[in-house]
């Protein structure tokens, strides 16, 4: 074990006694701890590896102390039972062997996060400049953007191996900033992710055609196999084209009647002029049905304020 | 810990103070050395914070006192030696404890003689 590391093992073995003994009175932990270090030291110094496993966990450490010494807490009452039971459990869990193999393993997979965190890095910039929220998995080889974007994932992931590889003596306060820093990267791509499919989802609508996903109109009473537009003084629309929030082209719900669609200059059937011509099964046409037209307290409804309506959608 | 460990610890406690006292009154000694010598003396189970408590709690009851040396390859060490008083309790318990362990060797000889028959 390197002498740096040796030092930080003593100095944090050390801070946790004083914190399992910070119930004694001051003089009295004065004058018990008054050489720990000196004495951890030369015991890091000779043994090697870490204190905890020569001494197990600190606060047992710490116990020990106190009863060799003949330490009393003086007037602070003792901690909140909970409390105890807490920290006999997380001594019970540190001093465990599962624990200690899992805290040797855990660097071991310190390269496997950088290179995720170069990944992330990317998907969390991409998400940061791309418009809109069609964002999906990165690199998506098929994108316009797709060259580009496995590209720049390489770099990242190589960037970010090279600073893992270089972090290794950073002072303290660099070393609390890094550890924020990964987390922050972590805590926006947990983000990202969770929005990942919805993303997706909208991204697979939004680029389809409107031919491909139209928008089924429906009514909770039953199908709505027709639409009827009426102008504001009870005179019935034809040729109304109706379009969902989204700009996709509002369809009804098939139904027995035979439905004739106009077809549009570029020879695709309009499938959204509404009233639809419809003829019966019998051959009868479809007519509209007799409707109360409400009165209006204004003269005219609030105006809606669009974009230019597009049957595509723009993005 | 293993039952047998938990009786010696338990056994330890009582007679330690003698122990650190006894091993001080031959060289003056730092903790980790009193601690390694303890353990070469034969009392493999005894614990680094029981010694280190034990050298603290009889420097601050005035049996024992400090120096500290500078030391080449490490930190600092603080020497503890009998003081006076130091020999005095040392003396005291010695003969507490040789009354003791004859009384407890004579109960434990009965014992075996009475059931090695």
């Amino acid at each position: 074990m390197a002498s740096n590391d040796q030092a930080n093992d003593v100095a944090t073995y050390a801070a946790s006694v004083r914190a399992a003994l910070s119930d004694l009175p001051s003089e009295q932990a004065e004058v018990l701890l008054e050489d720990i270090e000196n004495h951890l030291r030369e015991i890091a110094a000779e043994a090697g590896g870490p204190l905890i496993e020569r001494l197990g966990s600190p606060e047992q450490y710490a116990q020990e102390l106190r009863t060799a010494y003949g330490a009393v807490p003086a007037n602070t009452p003792r901690p909140d039972p909970a409390v105890q039971d807490l920290r006999r459990a997380i001594a019970w869990v540190t001093a465990s062997d599962w624990y200690r193999e899992l805290r040797a393993f855990l660097p071991q997979l310190r390269p496997a996060w950088w290179v995720v965190r170069g990944y992330l890095a990317t998907l969390i910039l991409t998400a940061a400049f791309s418009q809109g929220y069609n964002l999906g998995p990165i690199p998506n080889p098929t994108s316009k953007h797709g060259l580009a974007e496995i590209l720049a994932t390489g770099v990242a992931i190589w960037l970010s191996v090279r600073i893992g590889r270089h972090s290794g003596g950073l002072p303290q306060g660099a070393r609390f900033l890094a550890v924020s820093g990964n987390l922050l990267i972590a805590f926006i791509a947990v983000v990202l992710l969770g929005n990942m499919h919805s993303f997706a989802y909208s991204d697979i609508i939004g680029t389809a055609t409107p031919e491909q996903q139209p928008f089924t109109a429906a009514f909770a009473e039953g199908p709505t196999s027709n639409i009827f537009p009426y102008s504001l003084d009870g005179k019935p629309l034809t040729n109304v084209l109706l379009y969902d929030q989204d700009g996709r082209p509002l369809m009804v719900q098939k139904s027995e009647a035979q439905t004739n669609y106009p077809t549009g200059a570029d020879g695709k059937l309009i499938t959204n002029a509404y009233p639809l011509t419809q003829r019966h099964i019998n051959g009868d046409p479809v007519i509209a049905p007799r409707v109360a037209i409400p009165a209006w307290l204004s003269a005219s409804p609030t105006s809606i304020p669009t974009a230019s309506p597009s049957s595509s959608p723009s993005h | 810990m293993n039952q047998a460990e938990v009786d010696t610890t338990q056994l330890l406690k009582g007679v330690l103070d003698l122990a650190v006292l006894a091993v001080l009154a031959e060289a003056d000694s730092y903790g980790y050395d009193v601690v390694r010598r303890l353990r070469e003396g034969g009392l493999d189970h005894v614990g680094d914070a029981s010694v280190y408590g034990t050298l603290r709690r009889l420097y601050q009851a005035g049996a024992l006192n400090s120096y500290v040396v500078p030391s080449d390859e490490g930190p600092h060490r603080k020497y503890y030696g009998l003081n006076n008083r130091g020999r005095k309790a040392l003396e005291q318990s010695a003969q507490t404890w040789v009354s003791l362990s004859k009384a407890l060797n004579h109960l434990l000889n009965g014992r075996s003689n009475g059931h090695g028959k």
